[in-house]
């Protein structure tokens, strides 16, 4: 019977690689990821902030990522992060999933995309998307794993030399049946892990770390989540030097206020026409 | 004998049922909470009210710009006093439904992304909440003894099921905001009076506009105003078509709209008074909110019409 949607639609390569290239893509670099640049990078210079914080970020008034992670602004614009770690950002489609569902007249395929990116310098993004091609669902997946990025706090296995080369402390994160977790480890032992976090944790950039998974890390969706979850909590864990009481700082939204008041060229058209409510 | 200002204030609002709660008390409002009546309503400390109102104020005062801040309600008990405190202290309204992604999704039109948030009921507007939560937007609300107490900040326990009741905590919380911003003071107290906020039932509304024939202009502050030429020509439409406005399917017309401070209604907010006439219409169809409207003006023939083009016809 033929198949519906994506594999005659799509890609070329990727309806008859759908089984096959699971494993290549894996292992391979994100090179068709790389290929897709050159267009975006057109979109990407007419970027016009929708939120406050886009805003802010494009005129500049956000020193770094760590200033919008400190106050917890949910990021909603890609180009925020694209603004902050663009050159260093890479990507890699960790795999294509094909997922079906059951129509009256066969199968509706679609294709589910796992990407991970970050500079391999403390920060991870993991971007999980479903689209009817595998072109779209990569973009999309891209896209959502740069809304994504989390800091990865690094710590130091014992003496305090050097920069800081593995995990604080043990963590552990679960998604479904798979649990991670991951170990500090001496300098130079390197990533003790199976190939799918090693790629996470590769794009976190952590050198040294000694893992131990449980439950069924055939799924990779899972597995990779789960690895995610446990470099969030990183941050999270309350070791002794973070004991210091903090010194507030003011939000930029509020340190901003006059910058933000000023409308937009748009929006002072908006006003004459549409009225503001809701 | 003299009363201080927190005693009259607190006189006001005994007067009215500021301090009646309900037959249940949620475990967080115990602490607000004066007495259980005989027949098993609560009864609030009115004096803890008011300090929370206070601690309300000096929150509202310290946002720099004031249209970051959105006060809003469902209900049309709270609609016509939500309007009017927005007019007052600067603020941005939201009277009627509230769309759902108005505060998270980038995408909507009516996208807003506010620093404070003020409610009259974390029951009946619990969306708004749920929204803030995820957009780090503090929420002040006013909570009755068996309102849910989830996500709000600062809570301020008052009855917000009577209209007076309503009406007079907005009328005092504005009140002291103004006079923390310096705007009102001893010298020069604030005239504009408790009534203002009440809500009015259509029918009560209807009347006092046939009585009324003037219309008091409120000058606008620093909002975008449409021009003032409105005020001159609302006297025209407004005596030539009370008719059309019985037609509305509306619950909630706030009294505002007819009578008295049109003008103001409209500098301010303009469509949200169509909300909130309308209040079982999406903002979606916002444009089928307006087809009833135009027929209205139509009839009372094209006043001032270039006044009108940009704002929605």
């Amino acid at each position: 019977m033929a198949e519906r949607g994506g594999f005659g639609r799509g890609f070329g390569r990727a309806g008859g690689g759908g089984e096959r290239g699971r494993g290549d893509r894996g292992r391979g670099r994100g090179d068709r990821a790389r290929g897709r640049r050159g267009p975006r990078r057109e979109e990407e210079e007419k970027w016009l902030p929708v939120t406050k914080l886009g805003r802010l970020v494009k005129d500049g008034k956000i020193r770094s990522l760590e200033q919008i992670y400190l106050h917890s602004l949910p990021i909603k614009e890609h180009q925020i992060v694209e603004f902050f770690l663009g050159p260093a950002l890479k990507d890699e489609v960790m795999k294509i999933m094909p997922v079906q569902k059951q129509t009256r007249a066969g199968q509706r395929t679609r294709f589910k995309a796992f990407v991970v990116v970050g500079d391999s310098n403390g920060h991870v993004g993991l971007g999980v998307k479903c689209s009817k091609e595998v072109a779209t669902a990569i973009r999309g997946g891209i896209i959502l794993a740069k809304l994504s990025v989390i800091p990865v706090r690094r710590g130091y296995w014992g003496n305090k030399i050097g920069k800081p080369h593995t995990v604080p402390c043990k963590v552990t994160g679960k998604c479904g049946s798979v649990t991670v977790r991951l170990v500090p480890a001496p300098r130079g032992s390197g990533i003790v892990a199976a190939r799918v976090p090693k790629k996470v944790l590769q794009f976190a950039g952590i050198d040294d770390v000694f893992t131990s998974s449980r439950g069924s890390t055939k799924t990779l969706g899972n597995f990779v989540k789960a690895t995610f979850e446990c470099l969030l909590k990183t941050y999270a864990f309350l070791t002794p030097d973070l004991w210091k009481e903090t010194r507030f700082q003011k939000s930029p939204f509020q340190e901003f206020t006059d910058f933000l008041a000023k409308p937009t060229k748009i929006s002072l058209i908006e006003d004459v026409e549409k009225t503001p409510i809701y | 004998m003299a009363l201080s200002q927190r005693e009259r204030d607190i006189q006001i609002m005994l007067a009215a049922a500021v301090h009646l709660g309900t037959k249940n008390c949620d475990f967080q409002m115990e602490r607000y909470v004066w007495k259980r009546r005989s027949d098993g309503i609560f009864i609030i400390n009115v004096g803890k009210t008011w300090d929370k109102l206070q601690l309300a104020a000096r929150i509202i005062v310290a946002i720099e710009n004031p249209q970051d801040i959105i006060v809003q309600s469902a209900r049309p008990y709270g609609q016509r006093a939500v309007l009017k405190f927005a007019q007052y202290t600067g603020a941005q309204a939201i009277a009627g439904r509230h769309t759902p992604g108005t505060f998270t999704n980038q995408l909507q039109n009516s996208f807003c992304e506010p620093r404070l948030l003020i409610l009259t009921d974390p029951r009946t507007d619990h969306q708004p909440i749920r929204e803030a939560a995820l957009g780090n937007i503090p929420t002040i609300a006013f909570c009755d003894t068996d309102s849910p107490m989830r996500h709000v900040d600062i809570a301020i326990p008052a009855n917000n099921k009577g209209k007076h009741s309503i009406g007079c905590l907005f009328w005092l919380l504005a009140r002291m905001v103004l006079q923390m911003r310096g705007t009102v003071t001893a010298a020069q107290p604030w005239d504009v009076m408790v009534d203002l906020f009440f809500y009015r039932e259509p029918e009560e509304a209807k009347e006092r506009e046939e009585e009324e024939g003037a219309v008091q202009e409120f000058a606008p502050t620093e909002y975008v105003a449409p021009p003032l030429a409105f005020a001159a020509s609302e006297t025209q439409w407004e005596g030539a078509a009370p008719a059309q406005w019985e037609s509305e399917p509306a619950v909630g017309l706030p009294g505002a709209l007819v009578g008295a401070p049109v003008a103001a209604e409209w500098t301010a907010v303009p469509a949200s008074g169509w909300d909130a006439a309308a209040p079982t219409i999406s903002p979606a169809g916002w444009d089928a909110a307006t087809v009833p409207v135009a027929s209205g003006w139509e009839a009372a023939g094209p006043p001032a019409a270039t006044g009108w083009d940009p704002a929605n016809l």
